[in-house]
């Protein structure tokens, strides 16, 4: 990581001093992998690794570790090790270094004495406050290395002489039964430990002073990062290995496999077949599927989308344009970024208690169509709003100089110079309502499966009557499924689900993998546009 | 200051008739026929609804035909009517939001009310005593167990969203090259995107059983683990909030300090950082906003028993949240519960409105000092 950042000045120092910093580097994320490997069960805390059993072989790590970075400090302060250390290595460093010896001496204190007295506290505050003394007023070089190497000694200890084995459990005594095993607390402490002597060596790697204080920031910073992206990049990995054979169950390449679609009269069959996606839930389907769930998610946006961004857009019109800055605009902002804010269950609630009684008595499409729509509105507002502002005012200026009014300068230069601001805004703003799943919980939702002829049909719906309102559509007025809603009630119909499909957990992950590519699309067709036009823009 | 505005109240409200009166003069008769019409039926159409009158759809259909005829006629004015109306929607649902809710729960917070000193306070009960029990005598609603729940969910996830947040903002807007950036920040984006339920269904398969061996609970679901995920799912909203805020703290300030001699964090944390401090603060108290608020992911992997763990920081066990309750009794739910749980919900929406105000508050604050546009 800090190799990253390596830079000339940093180069022109002797090798030996680096190669013992940057062995403690490598060290410490090698350590730090491992943690990891070990909380994800790739490694087994009982198991062996390299023909050596797993816990010793961390603690002996850690002794290392620890000794190389005391090693390094105190060859800095006889003057071994050429570096540009300040008179002490700070506050923040101090804290961190006294937070974990704080922690270390509360659970020594209250392993030995029994969790909850205050003997361990006190032990606590004891070792913190040696922690926090030892690391203030040393020279910069003894200061960020000595307390933290020490901790890595200790845990490394602690690990190797079996106090803590792989078979070691503290019950905490609770009311509650709660225990701490080793398969949790080994990795833990590895962790910690490889990330703050990974700072330590960090800094030392930059020879302390400023320049090292920047390295040992930078290499916790690129960790955190990658680390992020690394989360990312799992859930999206697993979700699409374990949705996958649910999805393609019964899935069929090859000419006349798929069903009809009928469209302007013409009836064409698909070449392909995949069941999952096409079908709903019926006694003598061979394959169930989640197709009105689909449909009703399509639906849903599709009226959101109709609801919120006329809304979001003529308030942003007249907040940008024809409002004058006052009481009314601002709290105009003001209940635009509440609205933002407001938990997504709260809209449900809302619906439920404005829009049921209003629309039928009963849960229905048009219900979560418009309580999605309250959600987006605010999302189109504010990003509407930021794509005016951003138009340059030389543009109103040239378009009013040709004697044109101003609805005129809006509609045929702002609105044009903002579209591709509004466009990725609502598109990302979509995306995030179609996983909505609190807000049409209490208005929409209807059961766990739904048969496919249940699917809905909203064009054909409409249908004029004689009493008012005159226009009704029942489609719009039924309760329906989405996608969101469908996988929380598969999730908590547990066990009762295998009666209907052949693998409920196939059947879930598929669910999940769907709604994650309806959602990710979205994201990535609006991400897409924003660098599109971004690109464009650099380049006229 | 001129004599005519001596008493501003009466002043103000002179000019505003003056201004009032020259636009009627100025404007035609037929435009402002029409869209007095327009405005008229648009709010006989929002009281039609708000009464629950099948009649709704008369004055509705009647503000659609003038604001259809406006626009062909007279589009300059209709235009200008339609986007206010469309802004006064915005207030509108949010006050709509306020009166339902509010409405809904009144009932339960008579049932609950308790005598203190001889006044009779509304809910109080709700707050001093720990039983939530709909079922069995004494019936009660108590709302300490989800607000203790939502309280260590939240700390949990502050924990884990604020510092990696503001750490990965900096990398975003300081650190990061822009090849590296192109990747980091759509990569926040997509985290952000990918639905509550889907991190609660990861959650559920696989956190909450290997919490559940690691700490050797009897059953599963832990505040610990919802804590963290909920943490990750507020990450994304403090990121770009206190990247926004990092990166309006003017280069000039940076490049004066790295002209000193500084390296790149030295100014990092001593101007950057304490210059969009009030930005990164409101961007960790929206993050705690978003956490307080998220519903599915809490309401898959926790117990859903109401009642406090015992003892209170016992972690490894996860009951019951304010929005997992709503989301997990609406259905059954009738009479005094289900207006329990709106009280749930106005507990929720005023805490978050306030935390909105406050971030907002200080953002205004910040770019007032900054200098900027305010």
């Amino acid at each position: 990581m800090a190799s990253a950042t390596e830079s000339d000045l940093i180069s022109g120092r002797t090798d030996s001093t680096e190669a013992v910093a940057g062995i403690a580097v490598g060290l410490a994320a090698l350590l730090f992998a491992l943690s990891l490997a070990t909380f994800f069960d790739v490694v087994s805390v009982t198991g062996t690794l390299v023909g050596v059993p797993v816990v010793p072989l961390v603690g002996g790590l850690l002794i290392l570790l620890g000794g190389a970075i005391i090693t390094f400090g105190i060859g800095s302060y006889l003057g071994y090790v050429e570096t540009t250390p300040s008179p002490t290595a700070g506050l923040v460093a101090a804290v961190a270094a006294a937070v974990p010896w704080f922690v270390a001496g509360v659970s020594v204190g209250s392993i030995m004495l029994g969790s909850g007295s205050a003997g361990g506290v006190v032990l606590g505050l004891v070792t913190g406050a040696v922690a926090f003394a030892a690391t203030a007023f040393p020279r910069e070089d003894l200061g960020s290395t000595l307390p933290i190497g020490a901790l890595s000694i200790l845990a490394g200890l602690v690990l190797l002489s079996g106090i803590i084995g792989p078979e070691w459990v503290w019950d905490l005594g609770w009311e509650q039964q709660a225990s701490l095993t080793a398969g949790f607390v080994v990795p833990a402490l590895t962790l910690a430990t490889s990330l703050y002597v990974g700072w330590a060596a960090a800094k030392a790697y930059g020879g302390f002073g400023a320049r090292g204080r920047h390295v040992g920031a930078y290499a916790l910073v690129y960790v955190n990062a990658l680390s992020i992206v690394a989360v990312l990049v799992i859930l999206l990995a697993f979700t699409v290995f374990r949705g996958i054979p649910g999805l393609l169950t019964g899935a069929e390449i090859g000419l006349g496999v798929g069903p009809e679609v009928g469209l302007f009269g013409l009836s064409v069959q698909l070449p392909v077949s995949l069941p999952f996606v096409m079908n709903g839930v019926a006694l003598l389907n061979d394959y169930q599927g989640v197709l009105p769930a689909i449909v009703g998610t399509f639906w849903l946006v599709i009226g959101a989308v109709l609801f919120a961004v006329p809304l979001g857009i003529g308030a942003a019109i007249f907040l940008t344009e024809y409002a004058e800055r006052g009481r009314f605009t601002q709290a105009v902002e003001v209940a635009t970024n509440g609205l933002w804010s407001t938990p997504s269950i709260v809209f449900g609630l809302f619906g439920f208690a404005f829009l049921i009684p209003r629309f039928g008595n009963g849960k229905s499409l048009l219900s979560g169509m418009l309580t999605l729509g309250f959600m987006l509105l605010p999302l189109v507002l504010i990003t509407s709003r930021e794509a005016m502002l951003s138009v340059p005012d030389e543009y109103r200026d040239a378009s009013a100089a040709l004697g044109v009014t101003k609805w005129q300068t809006i509609r045929s230069v702002v609105l044009p110079a903002a579209l591709p601001g509004v466009v990725t805004g609502v598109i990302l703003g979509v995306g995030r309502i179609a996983g909505e799943t609190a807000p049409i919980l209490l208005t929409m939702a209807g059961g766990t499966f739904v048969p496919g002829s249940q699917t809905v049909d909203v064009i054909g719906g409409f249908k004029f009557t004689a009493t008012p309102p005159f226009v009704a559509n029942p489609e719009l007025l039924q309760a329906t499924s989405a996608l969101p809603y469908q996988l929380f009630a598969l999730i908590t119909a547990g066990v009762g689900l295998g009666d209907s499909v052949a693998n409920p957990n196939d059947f879930r992950w598929a669910t999940a993998l769907i709604l994650l590519v309806v959602v990710l699309s979205f994201y990535a067709i609006g991400i897409g546009a924003r660098y599109y036009f971004r690109r464009k823009l650099q380049y006229e | 200051m001129t004599e005519t505005t001596n008493e501003p109240g009466t002043g103000t409200g002179q000019r505003r008739i003056r201004q009032a009166r020259r636009f009627v003069d100025r404007t035609e008769t037929g435009a402002l026929v029409t869209v007095s019409v327009m405005s008229t039926a648009l709010l006989a159409a929002l009281a039609g609804f708000l009464a629950v009158s099948s009649l709704t759809i008369a004055p509705f259909a009647l503000f659609l035909i003038t604001a259809g005829y406006g626009w062909l006629r007279h589009q300059e004015l209709t235009a200008r009517a339609l986007t206010l109306a469309m802004t006064a929607s915005t207030l509108l649902i949010l006050g709509l939001i306020i009166v339902f809710i509010f409405q809904a729960s009144m009932p339960v917070l008579s049932y609950e009310s308790m005598r203190v000193f001889g006044v009779e306070v509304p809910g109080l009960r709700m707050f001093l005593e720990t039983r939530w029990d709909a079922v069995s005598d004494p019936v009660r609603y108590s709302m300490v167990p989800m607000i203790h729940g939502t309280l260590v969910v939240t700390v949990i996830a502050t924990v884990v969203a604020a510092p990696l947040g503001v750490a990965a903002a900096l990398f975003l807007s300081e650190i990061a090259p822009p090849a590296v950036r192109d990747i980091v920040k759509p990569g926040v984006e997509i985290l952000a995107g990918i639905p509550s339920i889907i991190y609660g269904f990861i959650g559920f398969t696989l956190l909450s059983p290997w919490a559940s061996r690691q700490f050797q609970t009897t059953g599963q679901g832990t505040y610990l683990f919802v804590g963290i995920v909920v943490g990750l799912m507020a990450l994304p909203t403090v990121v770009s909030v206190a990247e926004d805020a990092l990166s309006s703290v003017p280069e000039s300030m940076k490049s004066g300090s790295l002209a000193v001699g500084t390296t790149d964090w030295q100014t990092m944390t001593s101007i950057t950082l304490p210059a969009a401090f009030s930005g990164v603060s409101a961007a960790v108290i929206l993050g705690v906003g978003r956490a307080i608020g998220e519903t599915m992911a809490a309401t898959v992997m926790l117990r859903g028993v109401p009642r406090l763990t015992d003892p209170l920081i016992n972690v490894f066990y996860g009951q019951e949240t304010l929005t997992s309750l709503i989301a997990r009794n609406y259905g059954e739910a009738d009479g005094l519960q289900m207006d329990a749980l709106f009280v749930a919900g106005t507990i929720l929406f005023v805490t978050v409105l306030i935390i909105s105000i406050g971030s907002q508050y200080i953002e205004w604050r910040m770019r007032k000092k900054l200098g900027g546009e305010v």
